[in-house]
């Protein structure tokens, strides 16, 4: 009896503490940013949205665009490199604010579709989904059918899955668009399939000169767009600051900065 | 990149992983040893539930709890305690991480203790109750110093064990060295940082190694 009765009472303390943490009131999402003073953008780092320049320091176009946000809201923008496959997880456990890291505004490889997880901003880039090889098999990798039994990879929960999955059988993820990369240049993978604003930025030159984009697969035409908490307030506050960025002609230069003038879109929120 | 460059974010990530080391091995020694009382005590609900507390930190894996510990707070309960971020490397991952290494590093520390006073013979126990000492004087004066020296061996392979078990922080993002490796560099297609990585470990573990073997000698005097 005495025993029985131990036990259950260790149960029962053991629920009581776990009760403890009690929720606490709830403040609008752009509220609380406020008050903080400044918001987090879960990034990943890659070329030429998020990256470290050779100075050591942060830059890309997403990272300037955020900035130029974050001046004309009087807030501060903060920038988290995150794992993307939990990129929802974060948002939702406040842990970032928002998903600002050439993010497309399309459906997650499972086919639900993304605003399911998150509220988007207004579409500010055109992208694209490209299909990456090395250039020495550029001539044997000349159609959809060659394709078949190569070894794929793609971001995991990335925009490119589908494309790559479609593509072959033998489909890997990997943890970011950058390591894509670094597999296809160490030859353990025949393709990649990345955005191609990175393809553009970085594919054929540098330390990627030997890869090549393959136009034998067309490109998936795409746009970028921030992700938000589902109902946060948030959401309209930085579409203003963007429609008036994209108005005087703030964001024409932020884009001709990283060669990406030719995708931004005009006039947005018009 | 250049070699100063890396150098510099390496060591960056080194020292967050040190930090991390370090915190986690000061503040999980005393809760073991608390936790380990309690799994002695002679009040069996505390008893049961210290048990059941070391199963289950034991039983799952340290990865699974390190998302648990920086997820459902703010995704069940609506308590954002791990979002906030400061200048230094300490924000709120790192605390996170902190806290799951503490609570996982002591409930095995804790084991350990118990099985070093469980070593130590009754009559060092009747010894000091002739003496004429109280309970507490018994355990902090003659028995904890011998538990010290019998736990020395397993104690050193924990603490490097966790050493290395720091990287598992990444899948929190905690910019640790093995976390700003994989983003930044190794992304990059830059393989040797990897051998220059293994350095700082070897060196690091080395000197604990040393630091373990002077202080057995150091305690070497006692003849149990």
């Amino acid at each position: 009896m005495k025993r029985i009765l131990s036990i259950a009472l260790a149960a029962v303390l053991l629920f009581a503490s776990v009760a403890m943490f009690a929720s606490c009131g709830k403040k609008s999402d752009y509220k609380k940013i406020q008050e903080k003073g400044y918001f987090v953008c879960g990034i990943t780092l890659y070329e030429p949205m998020n990256f470290f320049n050779e100075d050591d320091e942060l830059t890309g176009f997403d990272t300037d665009f955020a900035n130029a946000v974050a001046e004309k809201l009087g807030l501060q923008a903060k920038f988290q490199v995150i794992n993307w496959s939990s990129k929802y997880l974060e948002l939702d456990s406040g842990a970032i604010d928002c998903i600002w890291n050439g993010f497309t505004y399309g459906s997650e490889s499972n086919g639900v579709s993304r605003t399911e997880y998150v509220d988007f901003s207004y579409k500010y880039l055109a992208n694209g989904q490209c299909v990456v090889t090395s250039k020495a098999n550029l001539a044997t990798l000349n159609s959809k059918e060659a394709f078949v039994g190569k070894k794929g990879m793609a971001e995991g929960g990335s925009a490119g899955e589908d494309l790559a999955k479609e593509l072959s059988t033998v489909y890997t993820p990997t943890a970011s668009q950058m390591s894509a990369l670094t597999e296809l240049m160490n030859g353990t993978v025949d393709f990649i399939v990345i955005d191609s604003t990175m393809a553009n930025a970085m594919v054929g030159k540098g330390d990627y000169a030997n890869l090549s984009v393959n136009n034998a697969i067309p490109t998936e035409a795409e746009e970028y767009a921030i992700g938000f908490r589902k109902g946060s307030d948030f959401t309209a506050k930085v579409n203003e600051a963007i429609k008036a960025l994209s108005a005087d002609g703030t964001l024409a230069t932020i884009a001709a900065k990283y060669d990406l003038s030719s995708s931004l879109i005009a006039n947005i929120g018009k | 990149m250049s070699f100063q460059i890396i150098n510099a974010m390496l060591l960056r990530g080194f020292g967050t992983t040190c930090l991390l080391f370090l915190l986690t091995l000061v503040l999980s020694l005393p809760l073991g040893l608390i936790i380990m009382f309690g799994l002695k005590s002679p009040f069996k609900p505390l008893k049961y539930i210290c048990e059941i507390f070391v199963w289950i930190i034991r039983g799952t894996p340290l990865m699974l709890q390190l998302f648990v510990v920086f997820f459902v707070p703010s995704l069940v309960f609506k308590v954002s305690i791990f979002s906030f971020t400061t200048k230094t490397i300490f924000n709120g991952r790192f605390l996170a991480a902190l806290i799951t290494f503490v609570i996982n590093y002591a409930c095995y520390f804790s084991v350990i203790f118990k099985g070093g006073v469980d070593n130590v013979s009754r009559g060092q126990y009747e010894a000091g109750k002739v003496l004429g000492l109280t309970k507490s004087q018994i355990f902090f004066r003659i028995i904890l110093l011998q538990v010290i020296k019998s736990i020395l061996s397993p104690i050193s392979n924990e603490v490097i064990t966790l050493v290395k078990d720091t990287s598992l922080a990444r899948v929190i993002s905690v910019a640790e060295i093995f976390f700003i490796n994989e983003t930044q560099i190794l992304s990059k297609a830059i393989v040797w940082p990897l051998f220059y990585i293994g350095v700082f470990f070897l060196a690091f573990i080395g000197l604990l190694t040393v630091l373990f073997s002077y202080l057995e000698k150091k305690l070497s005097y006692f003849k149990v």
